[in-house]
């Protein structure tokens, strides 16, 4: 669902509007800034889509929490580093602060969770029918 | 006649409460297919690099050409002194139709005045004598300290919440596009809108 809205406040403007708040970081040079502005937004969308479908849990979890956990650190350095910029995490005219970086804080903890226990279940199979019944 | 009287009555208060456009603050073609509304502090170092460094080239490329309109809008922040005051002295240049000039001397001298605190030394600059007595009275004036804070509640009104924003306004969409940007990601949006 968040990915999903993330996407859609991108996918619904200007293209370049996002790729401002992205320069905004100074952290990539402008072809990548191009890249990732163009990019990023199908990427969000189909992690979205991915993750109510349910397959490939393990590996759509992992990219989820990577993901947030690459913005969550750009977000961390802006801030400290005193930059008033736009988070550009939902469309533009949101300035990095205390409050969005709770909310992607916390958002990144729950995809952390999330792929741990993503992890824990794989390692525990379900038993067959077969193998559950068979020592009766 | 007799349906359009009533009709132009009744929209009498509606004209009345609509926020005044201080024409000496706006420039270019007011039906250009793209609005700019500039949110900025006379006393925020982004703005000043935006005023100096990237303003000529949106007025040269979007708003002479007749592309964009560019309106200015106050938005003293409260961390800044003198600011407030400097968005005064300017909404009064604009009464005497001398907003630009005035703003030049601000943003360039920014850094001394923010310091010494002599903003009307800094406005006096780019003025007459006779426009100087003028300016100073009006900046006392209520009218022009409430320009300022109608602008200030306009802004936040449209989510600006730091300085410089620029709203970029085409139909009913509006772009908040905060900091000073990439020349050529904004020409990007603006050759996009004006299409």
């Amino acid at each position: 669902m968040v990915f999903g809205y993330a996407a859609y406040t991108k996918l619904s403007q200007p293209w370049a509007l996002f790729a401002i708040s992205v320069d905004a970081y100074h952290i990539l040079p402008e072809w990548a800034v191009t890249v990732v502005a163009r990019g990023l937004p199908w990427l969000e969308l189909a992690l979205a889509v991915l993750i109510v479908l349910g397959p490939w849990r393990r590996t759509t979890s992992v990219a989820a929490s990577t993901l947030l956990l690459v913005f969550f650190g750009m977000m961390v350095r802006a801030y400290l580093r005193g930059e008033q910029i736009d988070c550009g995490c939902f469309g533009p005219g949101e300035a990095i602060s205390p409050l969005t970086l709770v909310r992607d804080g916390a958002l990144l903890a729950v995809s952390g969770f999330l792929t741990w226990d993503a992890f824990q279940h794989s390692r525990r199979p379900a038993r067959s029918f077969q193998s559950q019944y068979s020592s009766y | 006649m007799k349906l359009s009287f009533p009709l132009l009555f009744s929209l009498l208060p509606i004209l009345s409460a609509a926020p005044t456009l201080d024409k000496a603050k706006t420039f270019g073609n007011p039906d250009a297919p793209i609005t700019i509304e500039l949110f900025s502090d006379f006393q925020c170092p982004s703005c000043r690099m935006l005023h100096i460094t990237l303003l000529p080239s949106i007025m040269r490329d979007y708003v002479l050409p007749g592309k964009a309109y560019l309106v200015y809008k106050e938005y003293p922040l409260p961390q800044h002194n003198h600011s407030r005051e400097a968005a005064a002295y300017a909404c009064a240049a604009a009464r005497v139709g001398k907003y630009e000039q005035v703003a030049d001397a601000l943003f360039q001298n920014q850094p001394a005045w923010a310091e010494n605190g002599k903003v009307f030394e800094t406005v006096s600059t780019a003025l007459t004598p006779a426009e100087q007595k003028k300016v100073q009275a009006l900046a006392r004036d209520p009218g022009i300290l409430d320009e300022v804070q109608q602008d200030v509640q306009q802004g936040q009104s449209q989510g600006v919440n730091q300085t410089p924003t620029m709203l970029i306004i085409h139909g009913t969409k509006r772009y908040p596009v905060a900091g000073v940007p990439n020349y050529s990601l904004l020409r990007s949006i603006l050759d996009g809108l004006a299409k």
